[in-house]
Formats: C-alpha cells, sequence, structure tokens
C-alpha cells in the first residue's frame, strides 16, 4: 500500500480547483496555484518510479475495499514510465509554452492531467473509463479554447466521437463483467481463461474495448476527428494533447491486452492477431498517403501520428515481449517528437505561417529550432541514432524472429514514406529561400492578439531538450527495454 | 583485444570539429584552421591506432539491445587511414578551390565535410552491422548538405535523387542486418562469417544476403543502382572528389567487404550460390559503366562512370572472393582512391582556373595547366593498369585472383573493362595535351561524346597562355594533385611503401585462415 498512487490522481484532480478559486481574482495567484500542483505532481511521480524501482510495483485499495468493487491503483514499471512522461510533460509545456493563463483553462490543464495520470495507474477496468471521461471531458473543452468557430466544431467533433469511443469501451468493460464479474484487472486476466478466450462475450469485450480506444488512439479509419482538432486547437493545447492524448490511450491498450486479456488470448483467437496486424497496415499506408498530401504544418504532423498508431497496433499484432518493448518505445518516441514539433509549429504559426511552404528559409532565422525539429523528424522516420530508430529495430526484429514476414516488411517500408513528408519540411527549412514575402518577418498577418506567445529563445529550448531526450533515448533505448522488461516478460 | 579510446577519438575529432567549424564561421581563417587541424589530428589517431599492438577497441554500452563499439581491425584501418589521410590533402584542397571559385555558404561546407569524415569513420570502425548501419546512414544525412550546396533547382533534384538512392538502400540493409540478427543471433564482423549464419535456413540466409548487397550496392553504385553518382557531381569538385570518389562509395563497398568476409564468409558466400550473382552484376556494371562513360562529353560526369565502374572491380574482387582476388580489392580501393581523386583534383583545377566543365571546350588545356593535366594523365594510366602506378598493382592482383575461380570469363571482363577505360581516358588527355581552342579539328573535340549544347564561343581569348613554371593555380589547388598523384606513383613502384600493404595482408590472413 502506498499513498503515493492515490496522490498522484487526487493532487491535481483536486488542485483544478485552485487557480478555479485564486485565478478569479488575481490571474497572477491562479498561475502560481497551477505550478505549484504541477510540481507537486511532478514530484509524486518522480518519487513514485524511483520507489517503484527500489521495491517493485505499488498498489493501493482505496478506502481497503475488495478490489472486485474497490478502486484500486497500480504502478509498475510500464506505468511509472508513463506517469512520468505525463508529469513531465504537463508541467514542462505549462511553464515552457502556455499562452492561455487564465483560471479555468488552467483548471482544464490540471483536470486534463488528473485524469491521464488515473489511466494510467488505474488498476481497475471501469475506472479507467470514468479517468478517460475526465481526461477527455477536458480535452474537449480545452481544444474548443474560449473564442473562434473553427475550434467549436473541431472541439464538438472531436467530443462526439470521443464520446462514442468511450462508450464503445464501456460496452466491452460491461461484457467482460457479465462473463466474469469481476473489473479488476488482476481478477479480469485469469477470470477471462475460466471463461475460455473464444468465448463470444470474451472475443466482444476484447473487440469493443480495443475499438473504444481505437478511437481514442486516432487508428484509421476511426482518425477523423484529430486532424482538425490539433489544427484548431490553442497551440500549447495541441502540443499537450498531440503529446499525451493518443499516447495514454496506447498504453491502456497495451495494459488490457497483455496485462488482462493475455497473451493467450491472443494465441487462442487468432482473428484478433490478425484484426490487429490489418488495422495497424491501414493504419501506416492510410497515415502515409494522407500525411503527404497536407499543406498545413498541423495537419501534416496529426496524420503522421495516424502512421505512428498504425506502427504501434502493428507491434501489439506481433505479440512477443520484444514487440511490446518496441511499442512502449514507440509510443514515447512519437510522444516527445510531436511534442516538440507542435511547439515548434506553434511558434513557426506565429512567425511565418502555418503552411510547410511557410517554412521556406526558416531554418536559416531560427537554426536551432531548425535542428531540433530535424532530429525530432529523424526520429519520426526511424533513422539513427534516435529512439524513432531504436522502437524500429524491436519491432522489425520481432516481427522477423516471430515469423510475421509483412509485419517486418511494413514497419521497414514505412520508414520510406516516413521519409517522404519528414523531408519535405526539413527541406523547406534549410535549403528553400523564402518566396515572395515580405521581408518582415515579425508581422503576424491575421491581426493583433494573436501574436503574444512565448519567446523564440525558450521555443528553441524546449526544441532542443526534446532533441536531445530523443538522441538520449535512442543511444539508451537498452536501458528503458530493460527498465519495462520485468513487466513485459512477466506477460508473455 | 586492448580497451581503448583510439577508435573513439577518430569519430569524436572530426565530429566535434564540425561544430567548432559553425562557431568559427565569421573568421574564415580560423575556420580553416579547425578544418586543417582536425583533419591532421584525426589522421595522426588513425596512424597511432595502426601502430598499435593489438586491436583497440571502444565499447560504447549497448542500443536498442545490440552492443554498440568501435573496433580498429585491419580491415578499419585499411579504410580509416585511406580517408583520413585524403581528408588532409581534400583540407588543402577546399580552401583553395572554395575561395577561387567564391562558393558560398563555405561555414556550412566545412562544418558538413567534417561531419561527414566523423561518419566514415564510424563506418570504417563499427564493429557489427548494427553499428556499421548507424553510420551508414548518418553519412548519407551529413552529405546531403553537401550535394545541394549550390542550391540550384538542380541541385536540389540531384539532392532528392541521393537521398531517395540512399536511405532507400539503408532500409534494404536495416531489414538485411534484421535479418541477420534473427537468424545468427547476432550482427558482429568476425573473419571468416559468422558459423551460425552457413547453419542458418539457406533461403533466408540468401534473403538477407541480397538485401544487404541491394543495400550496400546503392552506394558502391552497382548498375542499376548507381543513379545518384553521376546526379551527385553538381556538388563542388573537392565534395564529389573525396566523398563521392572515396568516403561515400568507399562505405558502400567496405561494407559489401564487411558483409562478404566478415559477416556470410567467402566460403558461405559461394556455397549458398551467392558469389556469382554478385560477380556477374559487378562484371556487367564494369561493362555497362565503361561504355556509357565513353559518351560523356562532361568531365565530372565521366569521371562520375569511371568510378562506378572501378567500383566493381573492387565488388567484383569481393564476390570472387579468393585470398588474390580480396586482397587485390583491398589494394584497389587504396589505389582508385589515389588516383580518382587526382581526377577530380584536376577537374576542379580545370573548372576554378577556367569555369570549362566539358571536354570539347578544354581543347588544349594542357598549355594553360601542364602540371596539372599531367598529372590527369598519368592518374588515368593508372586506372586503365599502366605500371608504374598504383591501379597496375591492384589490377594484377585482382586479374590473377580471377584466374583461380573456374569461370576465367572474368578475367576477360577485368582486360575488357581496362580497354573501354583507355578509350575513356584516350580522348581527354588526348584534347587536352594536343587539341587547340577554337579550332573545330577532330583532334579538338572528344572522340565518342556528343557535343554538348554550347553558349556560342568561348568567352575571351582562344588560346591558352602559358604560366610561368609552378603558377597556374593556387598552391591550395596545385600542391593537393601533386600530392595525391604522387602517392597513386609510390603506391606503384613501391607498393608496400605505406601501411596498406601490410593492412590487406592482414586482412587476407585473418579472413582466409
Amino acid at each position: 500500500m502506498s499513498l503515493l498512487l492515490p496522490l498522484l490522481v487526487t493532487v491535481p484532480l483536486l488542485g483544478a480547483l485552485a487557480p478555479f478559486v485564486a485565478g478569479t481574482r488575481r490571474s497572477r495567484a491562479g498561475r502560481a496555484a497551477t505550478v505549484a500542483v504541477l510540481l507537486a505532481h511532478l514530484g509524486l511521480a518522480l518519487a513514485a518510479a524511483v520507489l517503484v524501482a527500489r521495491t517493485g510495483p505499488l498498489t493501493y485499495v482505496v478506502g481497503g475495499l475488495p478490489a472486485a468493487v474497490g478502486i484500486g491503483l497500480l504502478l509498475d514499471r510500464v506505468s511509472a514510465l508513463f506517469v512520468v512522461l505525463v508529469a513531465v510533460t504537463a508541467a514542462g509545456l505549462y511553464l515552457a509554452v502556455r499562452e492561455d493563463r487564465t483560471g479555468p483553462g488552467d483548471a482544464l490543464w490540471l483536470l486534463l492531467l488528473a485524469g491521464l495520470t488515473g489511466v494510467v495507474v488505474t488498476a481497475d477496468a471501469f475506472n479507467l473509463y470514468v479517468f478517460l471521461e475526465i481526461s477527455g471531458l477536458a480535452a474537449y473543452a480545452l481544444v474548443a479554447g474560449r473564442a473562434g468557430v473553427d475550434r467549436a466544431l473541431a472541439a464538438l467533433r472531436y467530443l462526439l466521437v470521443g464520446t462514442v469511443g468511450a462508450t464503445l469501451y464501456l460496452l466491452g468493460v460491461g461484457y467482460a463483467y457479465v462473463a466474469t464479474g469481476t473489473l479488476a484487472m488482476a481478477d479480469l486476466g485469469p477470470a477471462l481463461a475460466a471463461v475460455g478466450h473464444d468465448s463470444t462475450l470474451v472475443v466482444a469485450a476484447y473487440v469493443l474495448i480495443a475499438l473504444g480506444l481505437a478511437v481514442k488512439l486516432a487508428l484509421f479509419p476511426l482518425h477523423g476527428w484529430k486532424p482538425p482538432a490539433y489544427a484548431t486547437a490553442p497551440r500549447d493545447v495541441a502540443a499537450l494533447l498531440a503529446t499525451l492524448g493518443s499516447t495514454v490511450a496506447g498504453y491502456a491498450l497495451v495494459r488490457l491486452t497483455f496485462g488482462v486479456f493475455g497473451v493467450e488470448f491472443l494465441r487462442g483467437v487468432p482473428g484478433v492477431r490478425l484484426g490487429l496486424v490489418a488495422a495497424g497496415t491501414a493504419g501506416v499506408v492510410a497515415g502515409g498517403y494522407l500525411t503527404l498530401r497536407r499543406a498545413e504544418l498541423r495537419r501534416l504532423l496529426s496524420y503522421s501520428s495516424i502512421l505512428q498508431f498504425g506502427l504501434f497496433t502493428l507491434a501489439l499484432g506481433v505479440a512477443t515481449p520484444l514487440a511490446v518493448t518496441g511499442a512502449i518505445l514507440l509510443l514515447v518516441a512519437n510522444a516527445v517528437a510531436k511534442g516538440g514539433l507542435f511547439v515548434a509549429a506553434g511558434h513557426a504559426e506565429r512567425a511565418v505561417g502555418r503552411s510547410v511552404g511557410d517554412l521556406a528559409g526558416f531554418g536559416r532565422e531560427a537554426p536551432i529550432l531548425a535542428a531540433g525539429v530535424a532530429v525530432a523528424f529523424a526520429s519520426l522516420v526511424g533513422l539513427p541514432p534516435t529512439v524513432g530508430f531504436a522502437a524500429k529495430w524491436y519491432v522489425a526484429v520481432a516481427a522477423v524472429a516471430a515469423g510475421s514476414w509483412g509485419v517486418a516488411v511494413v514497419v521497414l517500408v514505412s520508414t520510406l514514406v516516413s521519409l517522404a513528408y519528414a523531408g519535405r519540411v526539413v527541406e523547406r527549412l534549410y535549403l528553400a529561400a523564402p518566396e515572395g514575402r515580405p521581408g518582415d518577418r515579425g508581422l503576424a498577418t491575421d491581426g493583433g492578439g494573436d501574436v503574444a506567445g512565448p519567446s523564440r529563445r525558450r521555443v528553441a529550448a524546449v526544441v532542443g531538450v526534446v532533441a536531445a531526450a530523443l538522441v538520449v533515448l535512442g543511444l539508451g533505448s537498452t536501458a528503458v527495454a530493460e527498465w519495462v522488461a520485468p513487466v513485459v516478460e512477466g506477460w508473455a | 583485444v586492448g580497451v581503448s579510446l583510439l577508435p573513439l577519438l577518430a569519430v569524436a575529432v572530426p565530429a566535434v570539429a564540425a561544430p567548432l567549424v559553425y562557431l568559427a564561421r565569421s573568421r574564415p581563417n580560423l575556420r580553416e584552421g579547425v578544418t586543417l587541424a582536425a583533419a591532421v589530428a584525426t589522421l595522426g589517431v588513425v596512424w597511432l591506432a595502426v601502430r598499435a599492438p593489438g586491436t583497440p577497441v571502444t565499447p560504447l554500452g549497448t542500443v536498442a539491445g545490440v552492443s554498440f563499439a568501435l573496433r580498429a581491425d585491419a580491415a578499419g584501418l585499411l579504410f580509416a587511414l585511406l580517408a583520413a589521410t585524403l581528408w588532409v590533402v581534400t583540407s588543402v584542397y577546399s580552401v583553395g578551390y572554395l575561395r577561387t571559385v567564391g562558393e558560398g555558404h563555405q561555414t556550412r561546407y566545412f562544418a558538413a565535410f567534417a561531419a561527414s569524415i566523423a561518419a566514415t569513420m564510424g563506418v570504417a570502425f563499427a564493429t557489427n552491422l548494427f553499428t556499421l548501419f548507424v553510420f551508414y546512414e548518418l553519412l548519407t544525412l551529413a552529405t546531403y548538405p553537401l550535394v545541394v550546396h549550390a542550391g540550384t533547382a538542380e541541385a536540389y533534384r540531384a539532392g532528392r535523387t541521393y537521398v531517395a538512392y540512399t536511405l532507400g538502400g539503408g532500409v534494404a540493409v536495416l531489414a538485411g542486418a534484421v535479418l541477420v540478427a534473427v537468424l545468427a543471433g547476432e550482427t558482429t564482423f568476425s573473419p571468416g562469417g559468422l558459423a551460425a549464419l552457413s547453419a542458418a535456413d539457406p533461403t533466408l540466409a540468401r534473403v538477407a544476403f541480397a538485401l544487404l548487397i541491394v543495400g550496400f550496392g546503392v552506394k558502391t553504385a552497382i548498375m542499376p543502382l548507381h543513379g545518384w553518382l553521376p546526379a551527385a557531381m553538381v556538388a563542388p569538385t573537392p565534395v564529389s572528389g573525396l566523398l563521392h570518389a572515396v568516403a561515400v562509395v568507399k562505405s558502400g563497398v567496405f561494407a559489401l567487404a564487411r558483409t562478404v568476409l566478415y559477416t556470410f564468409g567467402p566460403e558461405t558466400t559461394w556455397a549458398l550460390d551467392l558469389g556469382l550473382p554478385l560477380a556477374v552484376a559487378a562484371a556487367a556494371t564494369m561493362l555497362g559503366a565503361g561504355l556509357v562513360g565513353l559518351r560523356q562529353d562532361n568531365i565530372k560526369r565521366g569521371l562520375a562512370y569511371s568510378t562506378i565502374g572501378q567500383l566493381s572491380y573492387i565488388a567484383l574482387g569481393l564476390a570472387i572472393a579468393t585470398p588474390l582476388a580480396v586482397f587485390g580489392a583491398l589494394l584497389h580501393v587504396v589505389a582508385h582512391a589515389f588516383m580518382k581523386i587526382t581526377l577530380f583534383f584536376a577537374a576542379g583545377v580545370i573548372y576554378a582556373e577556367t569555369g570549362e566543365k566539358y571536354v570539347s571546350d578544354v581543347a588544349g588545356v594542357g598549355r594553360r595547366l601542364p602540371a596539372t593535366m599531367v598529372a590527369f594523365g598519368v592518374a588515368a594510366a593508372g586506372l586503365v593498369g599502366f605500371p608504374l602506378v598504383a591501379g597496375f598493382v591492384s589490377k594484377f592482383h585482382l586479374v590473377l585472383g580471377a584466374a583461380e575461380r573456374p569461370a576465367l570469363l572474368f578475367v576477360a571482363v577485368y582486360l575488357v573493362a581496362g580497354l573501354l577505360k583507355l578509350l575513356y581516358f584516350w580522348p581527354i588527355v588526348y584534347v587536352a595535351l594536343f587539341g587547340d581552342r577554337g579550332d573545330d579539328s577532330p583532334a579538338s573535340r572528344h572522340a565518342f561524346a556528343p557535343p554538348h549544347a554550347t553558349d556560342g564561343g568561348y568567352p575571351g581569348e582562344t588560346t591558352w597562355e602559358r604560366p610561368a613554371l609552378g603558377r597556374e593555380a593556387s598552391p591550395f589547388l596545385l600542391l593537393p594533385v601533386l600530392a595525391t598523384v604522387g602517392g597513386a606513383v609510390l603506391l606503384g613502384v613501391v607498393p608496400t611503401a605505406l601501411p596498406f600493404w601490410a593492412l590487406a595482408e592482414a586482412v587476407v590472413a585473418e579472413v582466409f585462415a
């Protein structure tokens, strides 16, 4: 029993009230309260991770109720990795690039943090739904922002589709409950096995759960909500969601697939594995094709996520410990790179414009920023020595070792597709001369108000840190793999 | 096996030089000083590694579950010593060339050049396929800015072609490396090949070999994977010289050697019937490139086709995989480097001093650039295979090695290819030395190439001025040409004079032990 776990969720959840209350009168006080909550959460996350490293998985049952009906929490090495990622991102992005610092906005930021953390640490399939909805509602509201018809429409679409996804998930959980009479993840696994993996109820439960999460992942063809939401959301919100939104849903899919249903389920029901591989392949192909044709940078990045989550799903379909390790690395690699790229895209929007074409010659103007962007794209493509490369290496080796030749081919060929869109952006950034644009770059074209934002120095620092992290994680990918190995191998 | 920092230093010195060059951007002399100092220091480090007893190794932990390490074995040292030596010469030449021609973006040029050398050192000292792949890809990225240096639409097109070919090849290499890792359980280079591969499923082993050969074949410019090389000739001449005639293509053929000699091993390669297809592809490339090269009026484009042919000399030697052929192939790596870089340097001097790029425009240029054109002639003779130049020694061994395999056909291919080389170089040397500008007689036109579209006549005078002795070009341009041609002759007269011979012997001894 560790009190750290409930605090990880309750601190941002209750803390969300702080900026709301403090910020109504004085925005400065609200900001200070938000920072305090974020830093406290970060400290808790790091402390919990250290504790996991020292003593093994942490568990907690709220109120001491039996697991079957109570709210169980669990932090093992895999979830600790994602908790730290969530905490670092939420605090880092807030401190570095948050623009809207009103009380309600900050409250939503913290609420999103609480929901995402909850999804990661919960040990109960139903509570996962609750946290998914908390994070979802906060995300819809954040995307809507305070102004703009485009944003409102995108947020409404996000809301509708997201709610359908969550409902599908809930239906799946309901089926699982009907089949087993429990919702605690630890009990669900054996109970599902007892019912029989090929029972219609169990298969239907998995399919519904996976479909629900696929919506959150924006897996092709359930991706429609993502590009408009990420392209129209406020810049800082887009960066936060692009880093964490689908990543945490991906974590949930890993946890439920391997921690609850288990490898035996995948072996027993070949159709499910086939479905994962097919969905992943479709995601890679469609994502790659759609990415190639985007002119707007943020949309391009959103479609690139569709490709990346296709790769992730493929890795799940291979279903060996090595492949799951690769899948986890893919999630981390995509999250870190997308965070940096959305921050950079937000800055470029203010400085030169929204489209890839506007970036012409921007590399000369902002060399450090451009170098960071190039490294982030290299990681998305999967070039060494970045973590994106390490992730693909794991997945490819796992696929070949498992005899999944098709998966190996798709993973490798995806590199070329990614190269095509990444190359287009990086080439623009560095080599193209600005075309027919007025010399003064400082001017915003769409009128004042929107121009204020983090300074270039600050943005460059974020992107630089992201680039360094991608390389360090790449060179240290073995350490990451060894960190998650006890859990991942336990699933096999 | 001694743990040593030398292999890491060989990579780190040029790698660190790249940002230093950038920091010194506002002071060109200091900036070029950094490049020269780094080049000399890198050569010093490699030299120490050659002298070091045993095999220096720098372990760098594991990446993605695979050990990542740099190891200076004989083959790696041969390649690293070659690249480091020629980097010193090319640095001097680059200073002269960029300043004479007045190229822009010189900081980017020197920084990217240093980064490319760092990646090349990594390729040379990579201890397994995985490490090799990492540096192989980094080399592509580091050389890209150099290919598009000119910033013209043509340069961008060439850059895109270059990246599409090389990174596409990289994917094949990655696939092959993954297969080898799964089949053999490791990708570490071991002299004579990995035992586990000879016992592996032959079909999968063949697929792995094919993927690696196709992947590395791109940079080796084996036809039909060669399209990027003539396109990349839009780069400044020193880039064409060191990178595209030496570092990049040699990285490809070096990786090919690592595949045939150190991953599969000569025996397994032939036991799986893989030697013959590779040999046939290389032989076809030698002849094809020889024929296409005949019709090139653009000097650098012609040299690119010559490079394509020469690289396949080496690839064929590796494919034949007898001790003599491998020995000849390794010597030819060095010999071709010295001779081809001389030719590119000379072409660069012609361009820097006269602004001409076509054979038919430089009739009689020997009067204007006597020392340069003599060096060109000597290097060309060497590539054709005349004795007393390095190319003869290596080709001699290649031909003897080819005779060891029952298919005598390859001996004939070597000889015919040499004849094609003669036909290719003869018009250039003849026109340059005996032609006359402004005269349309056959002596002043390329004998085989169709005339290129001209802009109507020559600017200024129609005759070449004869300069005072040693004043035909900037010493920064002239001395490197003389140094490299001197090296080629030295290696032709006393082949054992430089450590390359001993290193090649060591490679053959350990591979065929």
